[in-house]
């Protein structure tokens, strides 16, 4: 007999979500996680989009949430400009957008949830690696004891070092591995509220930015979103731009970002309050199989995140990969479950889900949000032709179209090369 | 029967994360997190160490606290510690270290049978260092504080305290009571297997009933501290003016003009 009937690896909303799932259906599940209180270590932007939570926290809406995102934006920014897609609507709400969080009180609120669900919590252990007996995984092992279950979940997030160390997944490569570094910066409600010109203090605005203009042509994708009394503020870097480009350092490239004349002044007054860093999956499923005997990842240990530039998510892939490992437990239960049991149907029930759907559809995304047509050619020729259409010179006024191709022209590339390029990427998104 | 050992431990908000509130100079506890006493963590050690030499030697850890000081009491219990107790009723609200001690040498007395008592040197949310030296005199034993390491040696306990001048060994006859100094030794950390075992054996709670004190002893009423006034310093802007590398001269004509240096 197994002391556990599950144990979740993992605190994050994947392992949370997972957990207390199973401890509704009066399961015996111990969750660990390393960090005490759990979640003082991740890190995320961070919009938690959709309502994907309701299923496990049905009063999640009145807890550990910022502001409702009612403006989004998307904006790229060359040396000189910014160039933004501003969205604004009353019909988020009919639509479902996203909360603005902030991790540390998140996952503690998620967290107590689980404890009070009938979840065992142990925080601040690391786990050392799954225990595995004649190729099935029977449990944990930590400080050289193993504590038994019927099942694993492995929700230990980007950096899995269960999962290489076991040999589940592979030693991530630069083209699967970004960093995300972030700060809070301290500003009072109402400044937040008028400066966005957001209609009341429960509502946020939320805004990728693509950063053409970085020194040395690094390529790094930006995010600016607002909470209750603070702003989160941040950029993703591919581990190959910080490679290929050995003087870029992080902490540059944020502050490159912050200092921008048309990012400045959102900040402006602002305390910091918190500096993080933390690993961002790219590229889509990183693990081998996302379940064996005995076990299965969720989250992004498994590698569910999903940025194209226009957003950035991750949050909400965790929680529903983590309820379906939840409920292909289940199933086996019902039919009598033994230890060490194979959960291939965890690969099929997350198949039937966005999630997987998502990781299918996008495939190679990364290859588009990095590319130099979106970091630098577009926003140039858009720049370009912004100057153009919005200036008087005392010269008569030409189409659109002549400005665009004029633009267009000046750069190396040919017409058709961006032209197709241009398609190529609407299809991508 | 084996050696009774109590270690009295405080909850404590993490000190880097509290901030004080500049209209109210309350310390704002909500935003930190909640820790053990660095000083305690040592103490628990101290204890544990002699347990090690001794294992019939029964170790209670013991808080006067609110509810949420159970997370406390089960990491200690953790590391090794065989039971948690924690005292807690609305009664003891408002307590300075006047009847904490008194509160904490009553749950002693009730547990019984007490050999050795440890206590961290102070609190880094009060830091007064009362309340050790405070519950040996209320309960009329040897006392040796600011201690790094303690012993058992034919039925004694020996002590050795960390002064300016050099360090003082004391023997004393139990029952008596240290305190640790910060950073005395190196806390040992807990495994799962002993985070689960803990959890499962769960703490023990007492109220003002079970340890036989009158209200008005205990809390506020048993304060005798009245707080007159508090400020806090503000910290004074500087100018802060900074030099690149190679503008060495630069630097010492503005000290020179600024008359901080004399040439
Ligand atoms: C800068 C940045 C911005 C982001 N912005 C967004 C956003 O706006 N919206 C969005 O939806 N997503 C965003 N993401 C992605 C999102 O943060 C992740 O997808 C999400 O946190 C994944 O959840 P998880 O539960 O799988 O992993 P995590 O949240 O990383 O949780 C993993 C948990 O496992 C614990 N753990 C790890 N190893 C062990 C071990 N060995 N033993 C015990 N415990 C262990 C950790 O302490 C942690 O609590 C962002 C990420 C970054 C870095
Ligand atoms: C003037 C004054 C006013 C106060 N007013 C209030 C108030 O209104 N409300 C309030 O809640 N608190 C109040 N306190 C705080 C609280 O009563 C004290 O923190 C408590 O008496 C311990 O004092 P200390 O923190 O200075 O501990 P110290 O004497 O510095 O602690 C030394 C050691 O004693 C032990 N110890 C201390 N406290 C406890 C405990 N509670 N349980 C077990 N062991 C312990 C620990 O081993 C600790 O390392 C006040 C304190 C002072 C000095």
């Amino acid at each position: 007999m197994s002391e556990f009937d599950v144990i979740v690896v993992g605190a994050g909303p994947a392992g949370a979500s997972a957990a207390i799932k199973l401890a509704s259906a009066k399961v015996n599940v111990l969750l660990v996680d390393r960090a005490d209180p759990p979640g003082s270590k991740n890190v995320s932007g961070g919009v938690l989009w959709g309502d994907s939570l309701t299923q496990v926290a049905p009063d999640w809406e009145k807890g550990p949430v910022e502001r409702y995102v009612e403006a989004k934006g998307v904006s790229f920014l060359t040396k000189d400009s910014r160039i933004s897609l501003d969205f604004r609507s009353k019909k988020f709400g009919e639509y479902k957008s996203g909360y603005t969080v902030l991790r540390t009180k998140f996952d503690a609120w998620l967290a107590k949830k689980a404890k009070d669900s009938g979840v065992m919590l142990v925080s601040g252990v690391t786990v050392d690696k799954i225990a595995m007996k004649d190729g099935k995984a029977v449990g944990v092992e930590q400080g050289g004891e193993t504590i038994t279950s019927d099942a694993v979940i492995l929700a230990e997030g980007a950096n899995s070092r269960i999962a290489y160390d076991s040999g589940l997944k592979r030693k991530p490569t630069d083209r699967n591995t970004a960093l995300g570094v972030k700060e809070i910066i301290k500003l009072p409600e109402k400044t937040i509220t008028e400066r966005f010109g957001l209609t009341s203090p429960k509502m946020g605005f939320a805004s990728e930015f693509v950063l053409g203009f970085l020194e040395g042509g690094v390529r790094a994708g930006g995010f600016l979103y607002t909470n209750k009394e603070s702003l989160s503020i941040g950029a993703v870097i591919s581990m190959a731009e910080l490679r290929k480009n050995n003087k870029t350092y992080s902490f540059n490239v944020i502050e490159q970002f912050k200092e921008h004349p048309f990012v400045a002044p959102l900040l402006e007054g602002g305390r910091v309050e918190e500096y993080s860093a933390h690993l961002v999956p790219e590229g889509g499923i990183s693990a081998d199989s996302l379940n064996g005997n005995g076990y299965m990842i969720a989250g992004d240990a498994a590698g569910f995140t999903f940025s194209n530039g226009l957003v950035l998510q991750g949050m909400n892939y965790a929680i529903v990969s983590g309820i379906v490992a939840a409920e292909s437990f289940l199933e086996k239960k019902e039919k009598g479950i033994q230890a060490g049991a194979n959960f291939a149907n965890y690969t099929e029930n997350l198949s039937k889900t966005f999630v997987m759907k998502d990781m299918m559809n996008f495939k190679g995304i990364d290859k588009l949000t990095w590319s130099k047509y979106v970091h630098q050619t577009l926003p140039s020729i858009a720049e370009e032709a912004m100057l153009n259409m919005f200036s008087e010179n005392g010269q008569p006024k030409k189409h659109l179209y002549k400005i665009l191709t004029k633009s267009m022209s000046s750069h190396e590339e040919s017409k058709l090369g961006m032209a197709m390029e241009l398609l190529k990427m609407l299809r991508r998104m | 029967m084996g050696l009774k050992i109590v270690v009295m431990i405080k909850q404590v908000p993490d000190s880097q994360e509290v901030v004080i509130d500049p209209v109210t100079f309350t310390l704002n506890r909500s935003a930190a997190r909640n820790v053990i006493n660095p000083a305690d963590e040592n103490a628990i050690e101290a204890a544990l160490r002699i347990k090690d030499k001794l294992p019939d030697t029964h170790i209670t850890v013991i808080t006067m606290g609110p509810p949420f000081a159970e997370t406390a009491l089960l990491d200690a219990m953790a590391r090794g510690v065989d039971d948690g107790l924690l005292v807690s009723d609305r009664a003891f609200a408002g307590a300075d270290t006047y009847p904490t001690g008194l509160t904490l040498a009553a749950t002693i007395t009730k547990i019984g049978d007490v050999d050795m008592i440890f206590a961290g040197e102070e609190s880094t949310d009060s830091s007064t260092g009362h309340v050790g030296p405070g519950v040996a005199e209320f309960l009329g034993i040897e006392q040796a504080s600011y201690t790094s390491n303690s012993w058992i040696e034919d039925g004694y306990v020996y002590a050795e305290r960390e002064l300016e001048d050099g360090i003082e060994t004391v023997k004393m006859k139990p029952p008596s009571l240290i305190t640790v100094v910060t950073n005395a030794n190196v806390p040992r950390n807990a495994t799962l297997r002993m985070k689960i075992d803990a959890i499962r054996k769960g703490i023990k709670t007492w109220t003002l009933a079970d340890i036989e004190l009158k209200p008005e002893w205990v809390g506020l009423k048993g304060s005798p501290t009245v707080v007159k006034s508090m400020r806090t310093m503000n910290e004074k802007k500087r100018e802060g003016k900074k030099f690149k590398a190679g503008e060495m001269d630069k630097f010492v004509d503005e000290l020179v003009s600024k008359g901080i240096l004399k040439l």
